[in-house]
């Protein structure tokens, strides 16, 4: 791992007695993209409002970009983005006078509101006004804003739900086209088909503590089954299938055997999904 | 603290705040109650009453009605022009003197005078012009007065008009929705719509973000305030002073806006406590309509220290060393005021209860 952007340190924070965020500990590296899943009211909201510096943690701490979110909040908030789940846009702006209303907070010189708009797929919408835009592109525009800075670290909470393919499909393009920038993602999502294609590791939240944190590859490796899936013709005629596992100490033999003395039609390689992964690790889903 | 962002956000709020409908109640609430008063009272606009005249002779009436002090002359070249000056109400009382009318009035014949009554105007303008006319008229046949008119005042003869009285609800009224009700529901409406979180985000700070929003409520305050004076002729002759207080008077009713505004989580929420701390607000510009109640009892009130200098000055022509008391107890109370806003910002980030809506 590169040099962190991220680093928590048994961050916690609790609402009286109930404890939403309990010490977690992860780093992320410069450039690096964290897929951060949990299911509702795991502490992934409160994690990243202590990251973004919006709550003071309760123990702990948070260091971005260096410095200590806790007591440079407004200097390390110069340098990431974010961009929430909900949407919060002045709404009877157009789409251009709400990112020029944020690039002179930020102090950013010579801005082009066009030209990031046509970045996120919103060229020519730049007069429009932002009521009247569909969910998606109001997505879309909140993510442009969450770029006005060229921010070091992006946060993106949710940014793809609800949305259409064709407008998440614009907003993972983003994404990585950030991370080709240097740019340090922390994802926080439902969708794991999402993280997967787009972490370089995930971390599972689970009733406030970090329960996981890898890639999605090692993470498969460590949790999910690995197993060949094949069809077959039976002895009565009929399709039937039969599953082998890759790390029983005969499975070579038994894969032999299968394609010397039976008829197969298909055979597929069976990994297991991040979200069985959770479950498996859980005991819960992430809904 | 950057100046940079508090102008960025507070031309945002100038651009898109006139869209608000308090921004608008804000201006339009103190000329309509001003309107208002000056139709039931008759007061503030109407000035004095308007007597038009057109003489077919040279009469000496309309010499001596010029020199009158209570009355405005207005002459016409001849009747017609007179009947549509008064149906357009531009005169209250139009007076048609005949040739020869001052002869008429020293001779045995009756003399016949016409007088246009416009129909809207005031029965007070009414009865002074007639008073007016009929002692021109006694003076031009050169008769004495048969009777000699003592007047004695009964009852309270401190008690004030109620152009006075009225008065301080109309600016408390004016600083008060424009300095408080403003700020306090632009930050509420942040919050309920979550820009305040995309804003404190950002380098933004959210002490600059209450600070944008005060200067926004002492402007609309300080602007209204100055126009609802000059409207009612209150300004008097201490014009900079008065300026002064109503600066001041707009700074702690914008300080009590901003602090609403942070404490309170939604618009509901902040309608239904304007309702509850209303008369606690109004209380002392209320004393003032009730003289028999003490005065003594309005100072419990903060706002009697933003409407008592101004009315000190306006009505009674204090000047600076009898009215530095209350401007001093005012100071206190603003900076009071500025310190609990200043605290609770700075407990935003690890008390986020007391801020309800900041973080979302």
């Amino acid at each position: 791992m590169s040099q962190p952007a991220i680093v928590s340190e048994n961050l916690t924070y609790h609402y009286g007695d109930l404890v939403a965020v309990d010490h977690i500990s992860f780093e992320v590296g410069e450039g690096e993209i964290l897929g951060f899943l949990g299911p509702n009211g795991a502490g992934k909201s409160t994690a990243v409002k202590m990251l973004t510096g919006q709550l003071l943690p309760k123990e702990g701490r948070a260091t971005l970009l260096g410095q200590d979110i806790a007591h440079h909040a407004k200097q390390i908030q110069a340098q990431i983005g974010v961009c929430f789940e909900l949407t919060n846009l002045y709404e009877p702006m157009t789409a251009a006078e709400n990112l020029n209303l944020f690039a002179r907070l930020f102090g950013v010189r010579n801005f082009n509101a066009d030209a990031l708009l046509e970045r996120v797929g919103l060229g020519g919408k730049g007069k429009v006004r932002v009521e009247t835009y569909s969910k998606g592109m109001k997505q879309r525009l909140m993510v442009a804003r969450a770029l006005i800075n060229r921010p070091r670290i992006l946060f993106l909470d949710e940014p793809t739900d609800g949305l259409d393919p064709v407008s998440s499909e614009t907003i993972r393009n983003i994404i990585k086209e950030a991370q080709t920038n240097g740019t340090t993602v922390f994802l926080t999502t439902h969708d794991m088909v999402e993280a997967d294609k787009l972490s370089n590791r995930v971390a599972f939240i689970n009733k406030g503590k970090i329960v996981a944190l890898d890639t999605p590859y090692a993470l498969k490796q460590q949790y999910g089954k690995r197993a060949l899936k094949a069809e077959l013709v039976g002895a009565n005629g009929q399709l039937e299938s039969r599953e082998i596992v890759m790390d029983a100490p005969d499975t070579a033999a038994q894969i032999s055997r299968l394609f010397a003395e039976e008829k197969v039609v298909t055979v597929h390689s069976e990994e297991a999904t991040l979200e069985d992964i959770f479950i498996q690790i859980t005991g819960r889903g992430l809904v | 603290m950057s100046l940079r962002r508090i102008a960025i956000l507070l031309g945002k709020e100038l651009i898109w705040g006139p869209r608000n409908f308090l921004f608008i109640f804000a201006i339009i609430i103190p000329l309509v109650l001003t309107l208002l008063i000056n139709l039931l009272v008759g007061t503030y606009f109407s000035g004095k009453p308007r007597l038009g005249v057109t003489d077919a002779g040279t009469s000496a009436f309309v010499a001596q009605a010029r020199s009158l002090d209570g009355i405005v002359l207005r002459e016409y070249g001849d009747a017609a022009a007179l009947q549509d000056a008064v149906t357009r109400g531009a005169v209250d009382l139009g007076v048609v003197l005949p040739a020869g009318f001052d002869e008429q009035l020293k001779g045995d014949a009756a003399a016949t005078l016409t007088v246009y009554v416009y129909g809207e105007s005031l029965l007070k303008n009414r009865a002074i012009l007639a008073t007016a006319i009929t002692n021109l008229i006694r003076d031009l046949s050169g008769q004495p007065s048969p009777v000699t008119i003592v007047s004695e005042t009964l009852g309270d003869s401190v008690t004030m008009p109620w152009e006075q009285r009225l008065l301080p609800l109309v600016v408390l009224m004016t600083v008060i929705l424009g300095g408080s009700m403003v700020p306090a529901t632009s930050l509420v409406e942040e919050k309920q719509k979550r820009t305040i979180t995309a804003i404190t985000t950002t380098s933004t700070s959210l002490g600059e973000l209450f600070l944008a929003k005060g200067i926004l409520g002492v402007l609309i305050s300080l602007t209204m305030g100055i126009v609802i004076l000059v409207l009612n002729g209150a300004f008097g002759s201490q014009p900079l002073l008065l300026i002064g207080l109503l600066f001041l008077g707009a700074t702690l009713a914008a300080s009590f806006g901003v602090l609403l505004g942070a404490l309170v989580k939604d618009i509901n929420t902040l309608f239904a406590t304007i309702k509850g701390i209303g008369i606690l607000l109004y209380a002392p510009a209320i004393i003032y309509l009730f003289p028999s109640i003490p005065a003594w009892i309005g100072r419990i009130f903060p706002t009697y220290y933003i409407i008592t200098p101004i009315v000190e000055v306006t009505q009674n022509g204090a000047t600076w060393s009898a009215i530095r008391l209350d401007v001093g107890i005012l100071i206190l109370l603003i900076l009071a005021l500025m310190g609990i806003v200043a605290f609770i910002t700075r407990q935003a980030r690890s008390r986020p209860t007391m801020l309800p809506g900041i973080v979302s």
